[in-house]
């Protein structure tokens, strides 16, 4: 595909013969946002260290922008804009240093875009990196990574133990922004309604696997939460196709399944209930069925 | 874990526990090369002196790994000065208990270490090398060491008391080892060693005392950290100076080009910082001798009586400013490591995510941070050297005399008077190989540092597995010396050992060529630049040899390749540890 800005094909990686990613296969095209969700652990930050060349495939292949980044990594990363899980910024510089260091990487830099994100961030140039706050340190990182008007913007768990305000700083008036521009944003997150408001794809990994990738308005539809009501009581949940998941007891279930709406209210009726409500599942209630952390887990029919 | 206790010592262990190991190792496995090799190749006719040097090699080897104090210590806490163990704040644990029990491990297990190769070399030779004076005195130092960095806010004052004492203790050790009645040292014959380490009971006493204080003036310091009143001061990121260094010169971060920038950067963390340390030693170092000579000579006036007066006068201070000069040389010698910026945190050696991710070539970046390393590194051994060479003069000929039989002046007009007799060529020649050698050194620190971060266990074995055939050619020697081997055997040993050596300097440059065009690391502008400069150190060596009158030989070749594998290990390394 000609706007392909991202091409991960059969990554395998393990660390000490544990497996962290296990044939994964990932697409990104211009001007979207990628939203990665997946439980600790899941090989979230371990996909995007491979996407920024920080670490090499064991098997498989990483493209960005057509481009190895192991093997061309200038090529990729002045393209490319990182902000890590560890805002691992150099502490003893200040805010205004970090500015000029970065912008002498990037021919694209943009001063008076650089200038408005910290004047809307109220961000103190002449401050020590070592002497802001969290929340002030992902803002200036942010601002290093996308003031330069990156093609490619890798955001790594941006809002991890941030507050709502600043996350709102950071997802709305910039990644949006950056996307709306025609550029590609690929973030991870563990904040499930977030992804669910800023993306266009989610991308759901689950122990170095790709268990569920699309556009997230298609994901939702395939995916229903239902309140089921039965005749009988049932002590167990009961079995029913393409459900994933079951919370309740007795005679009200609340299910989430997959599949056909119609095909659903058939399998129900045929255990002798009927289908109260049906609505989209929301991303949360997605994650919690096939990651199996749902109150009453269901095998898949 | 059972207990809190355990899950410490477990943890303490994890970091110290390579360590550990490489001191016993290097230690007793220097002790025996030396004995070995003092025994192989001991004139026939006198044996007993180049042996019983020997021995008093061997004891410094042992004792020496056991009085650096823990160097991977500090790692735990990524170099803060404070308890490193922080994460026990919140356990229900007592404070005293919290820091007694590592504290008894890094107190107990290099004194241990010190028997237990003490202990070898004994049931080995037949030296009497002490054993309990000695381990109590390094698990006292091991304890003040632990002490005043778990106790203490600042670096400085870490460092402080380190060096203060540190000095009281030798100052207390000459004295104890230089005591015996008929005017021996401990050097002079180790086989007097049982009656010169029979420290009194009141030592024992001492090291008590001290071990007691230095235990109670933590417990307090760590109490007050865990409550929150005394945090101990963060350090500067990565570089291993502190901020306040880095920053002591402002100068604006130029946005032209990448390579100013990264320039910029590595000049503030890692350049700045050790041309500063390095000019406060080499003003350091005048001003300690200056007023070294009025003290000696006021002591003098006043007392005749003890063995470091002789009737040249006495010498308390000189030596040890003395001393300290070495030791800043020493320093700055160390100040050419870690110029890639590792950064160490609970144990874990890392490089920046921030820095690794720039849009900069590895190759250029690795040299970029090699020659502004380096360039520093230099400017400061010169700093430094100067200073220190400057001021000999100022502690007169009679401390050298007292202490080598040379007068100063001979020895430095001879050195002055080789300068003076080299044409600008070969100066220039020098000049090439100084600064070059220089690279070669602050490169083989980098490039060690990366591989042995990439690949830690191969890394241990390979240098273990060196270590042994060391020792085993040091035994193979001793065996041709006593007929056991025949003599033709062990030439053509030590030939053969001498062309592999030889031999994996083109390979192992072929070979990360081959590897480093393979994965795109390197160009060929950048390897034909190598293979200039290499050339250009090839030249200047020859010339400075020729200098210096010693006809080159294959054996004197050896260092030719080096410019040349430092040029093109150092970006392949990089790229090892920034794609991994």
């Amino acid at each position: 595909m000609e706007n392909t800005v991202v091409d991960v094909n059969d990554l395998s990686r393990s660390f000490g013969g544990k497996s962290a990613l296990d044939g994964v296969s990932f697409r990104a095209t211009a001007g979207q946002v990628y939203g990665l969700v997946g439980s600790n652990g899941a090989g979230k930050t371990t996909l995007l260290k491979h996407l920024l060349g920080l670490w090499r495939a064991t098997t498989g292949s990483v493209r960005i922008f057509g481009l190895d980044p192991v093997r061309d990594p200038v090529g990729v990363l002045s393209r490319v804009g990182y902000l890590s899980e560890e805002r691992d910024l150099p502490e003893w510089m200040r805010v205004d240093e970090l500015m000029r260091y970065t912008q002498a990487y990037h021919p694209t830099w943009d001063e008076s875009y650089a200038r408005e994100l910290l004047e809307t961030f109220a961000l103190d140039p002449a401050k020590k990196i070592k002497d802001l706050s969290k929340g002030m340190r992902a803002q200036a990182g942010l601002i290093a990574a996308v003031a330069h008007r990156p093609e490619l913007l890798i955001l790594d768990e941006p809002s991890s133990g941030l507050d709502a305000v600043v996350r709102r700083d950071i997802l709305d008036a910039v990644v949006r922004a950056v996307a709306d521009d025609g550029r590609t944003v690929i973030f991870s997150s563990h904040l499930l309604d977030e992804v669910e408001r800023m993306s266009d794809h989610v991308t759901m990994i689950q122990n170095g696997r790709v268990t569920l990738s699309g556009l997230l308005d298609d994901v939702r539809r395939t995916y229903q939460r239902s309140r089921v009501h039965f005749v009988d009581h049932m002590d167990r949940p009961p079995v029913l196709e393409t459900a994933l998941a079951m919370e309740g007891g007795g005679r009200a279930w609340s299910v989430v399944h997959s599949g056909s709406l119609e095909q659903f209210h058939h399998s129900v009726a045929a255990r002798g209930g009927e289908v109260v409500e049906s609505r989209d599942a929301t991303l949360e209630e997605i994650f919690l069925a096939r990651a199996g952390r749902s109150r009453q887990q269901v095998e898949a029919a | 874990m059972r207990s809190p206790g355990q899950a410490m010592l477990w943890e303490i262990w994890r970091v110290t526990r390579v360590e550990a190991g490489w001191k016993l190792a290097l230690g007793t496995v220097g002790a025996l090369t030396a004995l070995i090799w003092t025994a192989a190749f001991a004139p026939p006719g006198n044996p007993t002196k180049t042996t019983d040097f020997g021995a008093v090699v061997a004891l410094t080897f042992i004792v020496m790994p056991q009085f650096v104090g823990w160097l991977f210590l500090p790692r735990l806490n990524g170099h803060r000065p404070g308890f490193p163990l922080r994460l026990q704040f919140t356990n229900p644990v007592r404070t005293a208990f919290m820091v007694g029990v590592p504290m008894a491990y890094l107190t107990i297990v290099p004194a241990a270490a010190y028997l237990a190769s003490a202990l070898l070399l004994r049931a080995i030779y037949d030296y009497p090398f002490p054993l309990l004076p000695v381990a109590a005195w390094i698990a006292v130092l091991n304890l003040v060491l632990t002490a005043s960095h778990w106790s203490a806010r600042k670096t400085s004052v870490t460092t402080l008391i380190g060096m203060v004492f540190s000095t009281a203790l030798m100052l207390f050790a000459v004295h104890r080892l230089t005591s015996y009645p008929d005017g021996l040292d401990w050097h002079d014959s180790p086989k007097l060693w049982p009656t010169i380490f029979d420290f009194p009971l009141t030592d024992y006493a001492l090291i008590v005392v001290i071990g007691l204080a230095a235990f109670g003036a933590t417990v307090a310091r760590v109490a007050r950290q865990r409550s929150g009143d005394a945090p101990a001061a963060s350090f500067a990121w990565g570089s291993g100076y502190p901020e306040r260094l880095i920053n002591l010169f402002r100068f604006q971060c130029p946005t032209s080009s990448a390579t100013r920038a990264q320039v910029w950067f590595d000049l503030k963390i890692r350049g700045l910082p050790v041309l500063t340390i390095a000019a406060t030693l080499a003003i350091a170092i005048p001003l300690l001798f200056a007023v070294s000579v009025p003290i000696d000579a006021a002591i003098t006036e006043g007392s005749r009586l003890h063995m470091s007066c002789s009737n040249r006068g006495c010498f308390y201070l000189r030596p040890m400013v003395l001393m300290f000069a070495a030791i800043s040389l020493l320093i700055v010698l160390f100040q050419g490591g870690n110029a890639f910026g590792f950064r160490y945190k609970q144990g874990r050696v890392y490089l920046s995510g921030f820095e690794m991710t720039q849009a900069y070539g590895t190759a250029q970046l690795a040299c970029l941070k090699l020659l502004v390393r380096s360039a520093c590194f230099l400017a400061a051994l010169i700093a430094v050297g100067v200073s220190f060479w400057t001021s000999l003069p100022i502690l007169g000929d009679d401390l050298f005399i007292q202490m080598w039989g040379v007068p100063l002046t001979n020895l430095q007009g001879a050195i002055n008077g080789f300068i003076a007799a080299l044409t600008a060529y070969q100066l220039f020649a020098l000049g090439v190989v100084v600064a070059i050698g220089v690279f070669i050194w602050t490169t083989a620190f980098a490039v060690l540092g990366a591989l042995w971060t990439r690949y830690p266990r191969p890394g241990n074995i390979a240098a273990s597995l060196l270590l042994l055939y060391g020792l085993s050619l040091a035994l193979l020697a001793l065996a041709g010396r006593y007929g056991i081997v025949p003599a033709f055997l062990v030439d053509a040993i030590f030939t053969a050992s001498g062309w592999i050596a030889a031999a994996s300097m083109p390979f192992t440059i072929a070979y990360v060529l081959w590897r480093g065009f393979a994965e795109r690391v390197l160009t060929i502008r950048y390897a034909i630049g190598a293979v200039m400069i290499s050339a250009a150190f090839a030249a200047a060596w020859l010339t400075v040899l020729r200098a210096t009158g010693i006809q080159p030989a294959v054996s004197m070749l050896w260092p030719l390749p080096l410019a040349l594998m430092a040029g093109v290990l150092a970006p392949w390394a990089l790229n090892r540890i920034r794609h991994t």
